[in-house]
């Protein structure tokens, strides 16, 4: 009972404070966000298509385009905002058919399609594949003009010809064939690979962080005057380890819930995610109370926590993916709990893994809870009576 | 019945003994003062007598249960107020009454009618659901000692509660320390301001170097300097002819005399004033001011330590 007053009182004064609501709260699902939109797979290209012209070859393009699911086509009419849109990032390329295409095809000259891109690597990619849809066109129109030389059939009715032909018959194709696993899965939705890391990043960094919380709490004499009512040290150190554990818990479970509500993450097997976020919250709330009770400065701790925080997540894994680590990193790595936590998160969302098949990192994570919790709470002790 | 009972309490922090045998007893009702300069030994006295500081030695007792660091049972009989402000400045009074009642055990159902209580008590009714960072000095220093009595202690003990305060609020503290006294609760009050322990204390033991020195009512420790007053004499022409003029006196123990002043230590001032001030007259020695001090604990702790209070 006394012990669930300290921690629903750390709780309390959490929720108060809007900062530590938005770097909680609110920065992990931006992260998540931006993550990935940038880096995540799922992402489909938007075509701006200007039709300045609207003749059959016009048409025929831009239905060929349309077509195409390697793109989404979005109309426009206005040349000027379609430029602007590309620069913005609104649409990733443009496509415009000018108006005498059709007029230029006809009377066998040539007619050029203009391509706009962003100047990145991206419009390299994206103009092959608007090429390949050219490409189509040209041997359409090639094929009318064979036609018409050999005077069998008229341009128009050769182009006809043509059409069907391309439509109803295969050309050679390419086979593609892949070799070993797909580093992060086949079936990996957009945001599945940055959520684990942006959810094991956060709850550390702020249990890491947090650890000024309890050191304010001693300098304001607070954790003394508590030692001086009829409640024993015992039941203050599972008070304040409490406190520590809540916070980690409740930011653990709103981005795993905001993640999968929001962005539609899998976290794969129920019982392997929420035994992984309940150690990695109690290591978080180990690493807090250790660091609360060997620093006596909370500006220094707070600094501290974020440094080691950031540290430790990119050492193990929640900036750049450990599958891209060499292996000595990789080995290195996983003297951090992060790097524990995101193999067992990977097993359960890229894998279908179960909670007996993260029985190592289950472990693993255990003893570094024990242990950080162990020495948090004997230094603390320590600090309040003596 | 003796509320308090330490005997023997040593605290050393590596080299330095803060506190060297301290022992002493309070009985109900009484107020008991802990007098002694900063680094006296006091703070770290009470911490152990308040069970948050493991002593290296000694016993603390406290209506007869042993207070450690470990016990609990006696600390529901002990209010302590520290020295520092320790309260949560993001929380309401409200807020912080509750969560140290809790702590003290006090039962749900009266929680709440005893915090109104004890907000009334220190002032704060009609401010106690905001929170304490927006409150003056003297007000937090309110709720500070309103936390301590939230459980009616048998001991109250307070570590230079009006330290940093302004007159006025330091008044209000001092009534209220009166006012708990009258009503019976045993106190425990430690200061350096020698005016607070000889008004608020029945006994006072001089601390120093984490030893006490003497102990006793103010009239005991009054003897103990033999209750000679001391006059000071501002003088106009020379301070040696007048200390050669009152050597004849009997009566006056010592005199000292420095370039303008004349000190006199003399048993009751009072009456032989008259005496002296013609006798300078006859000297031919100007008069231009006249200070009489009786002793008091400033003196006695002079006396004792041969330094001041606010040393």
């Amino acid at each position: 009972m006394k012990s669930w007053a300290i921690t629903t009182t750390n709780i309390k004064r959490l929720m108060r404070d809007p900062s530590t609501i938005f770097f909680v709260f609110v920065f992990p699902m931006l992260l998540i966000l931006v993550l990935g939109a940038s880096f995540g797979g799922g992402f489909t290209p938007k075509v701006g298509l200007l039709l300045e012209g609207q003749g059959e070859f016009a048409r025929a393009f831009s239905d060929e385009l349309t077509s195409d699911d390697d793109f989404t086509t979005v109309d426009y009419d206005d040349r000027d905002l379609l430029l602007e849109d590309v620069e913005r990032g609104v649409v990733q390329m443009a496509v415009v058919i000018p108006a005498d295409y059709d007029t230029k095809i006809m009377s066998g000259q040539v007619a050029e399609i203009e391509f706009v891109g962003r100047a990145d690597q991206s419009v390299v990619q994206y103009r092959s594949t608007i090429e390949a849809v050219v490409a189509g066109e040209s041997a359409i129109v090639r094929a009318a003009r064979l036609l018409e030389t050999e005077g069998l059939n008229s341009f128009e009715e050769g182009t006809t010809l043509a059409r069907a032909m391309a439509t109803g018959s295969t050309g050679p194709e390419v086979e593609v064939q892949t070799m070993g696993e797909s580093l992060f899965g086949e079936d990996l939705g957009q945001f599945d690979l940055g959520a684990p890391q942006q959810l094991i990043l956060f709850v550390f960094l702020t249990s890491l962080a947090g650890s000024a919380a309890l050191i304010q709490t001693r300098r304001l004499g607070v954790s003394r005057r508590m030692v001086s009512t009829p409640t024993s040290i015992g039941e203050i150190l599972v008070g304040e380890t409490g406190g520590r554990f809540a916070v980690a818990m409740i930011q653990g479970l709103f981005i795993m819930i905001g993640a999968a509500v929001a962005f539609e993450v899998r976290w794969g097997n129920l019982g392997g995610a929420s035994a992984l976020l309940i150690l990695v919250a109690l290591v978080g709330a180990g690493g807090g109370m250790l660091m609360g009770s060997l620093f006596d400065n909370d500006e220094q701790a707070g600094s501290m926590g974020v440094f080691m925080g950031l540290g430790l997540a990119a050492l193990g894994g929640c900036m750049v993916p450990l599958e891209i680590f060499p292996d000595t990193m990789q080995t290195i790595a996983h003297i951090t709990p992060h790097a524990w936590a995101l193999d067992g998160f990977a097993e359960l969302i890229r894998r279908g893994g179960t909670i007996a098949d993260i029985a190592l990192e289950l472990a693993v994570l255990a003893g570094f809870a024990a242990v950080l919790l162990a020495l948090g709470t004997w230094r603390l002790r320590a600090k309040l009576t003596h | 019945m003796n509320v308090l009972e330490c005997e023997g309490l040593v605290k050393a922090f590596d080299d330095l003994v803060a506190v060297d045998g301290v022992g002493f007893h309070i009985a109900e009702g009484e107020t008991y003062g802990l007098l002694g300069p900063n680094g006296a030994g006091k703070t770290t006295s009470i911490s152990m007598i308040a069970g948050i500081l493991e002593s290296d030695a000694g016993t603390v007792t406290v209506a007869g249960t042993e207070i450690t660091t470990r016990t609990t049972e006696g600390k529901a009989k002990i209010g302590y107020v520290p020295q520092d402000i320790a309260i949560y400045p993001d929380l309401s009074a409200r807020e912080n009454l509750r969560f140290f009642g809790k702590l003290y055990g006090l039962p749900k159902q009266s929680l709440d009618s005893r915090i109104d209580e004890v907000l009334e008590v220190i002032g704060l009714s009609d401010r106690g659901d905001d929170r304490t960072e927006e409150y003056s000095g003297g007000m937090k220093r309110r709720l500070n000692i309103g936390i301590g009595l939230l459980h009616e202690p048998t001991l109250l003990i307070l570590d230079e509660p009006t330290v940093g305060v302004d007159p006025q609020s330091r008044n209000a503290i001092l009534e209220s320390v009166e006012q708990l006294g009258r009503r019976g609760t045993a106190l425990l009050y430690t200061t350096h301001y020698m005016e607070e322990a000889e008004r608020l204390c029945d006994r006072v033991a001089i601390i120093d170097g984490g030893k006490i020195r003497a102990e006793g009512t103010r009239r005991e420790l009054v003897e103990l300097v033999g209750q000679r007053d001391t006059v000071n004499l501002g003088v106009v022409g020379s301070a040696q002819r007048l200390v050669d003029a009152l050597g004849a006196v009997e009566e006056i123990e010592s005199i000292t005399s420095t370039e303008g002043s004349v000190e006199i230590l003399v048993e009751g001032a009072s009456s032989l004033l008259p005496r002296i001030l013609d006798i300078a007259q006859q000297a031919g020695v100007g008069i231009s001011g006249v200070e009489v001090v009786e002793p008091n604990l400033e003196s006695v702790f002079l006396h004792l330590t041969g330094k001041a209070l606010r040393d």
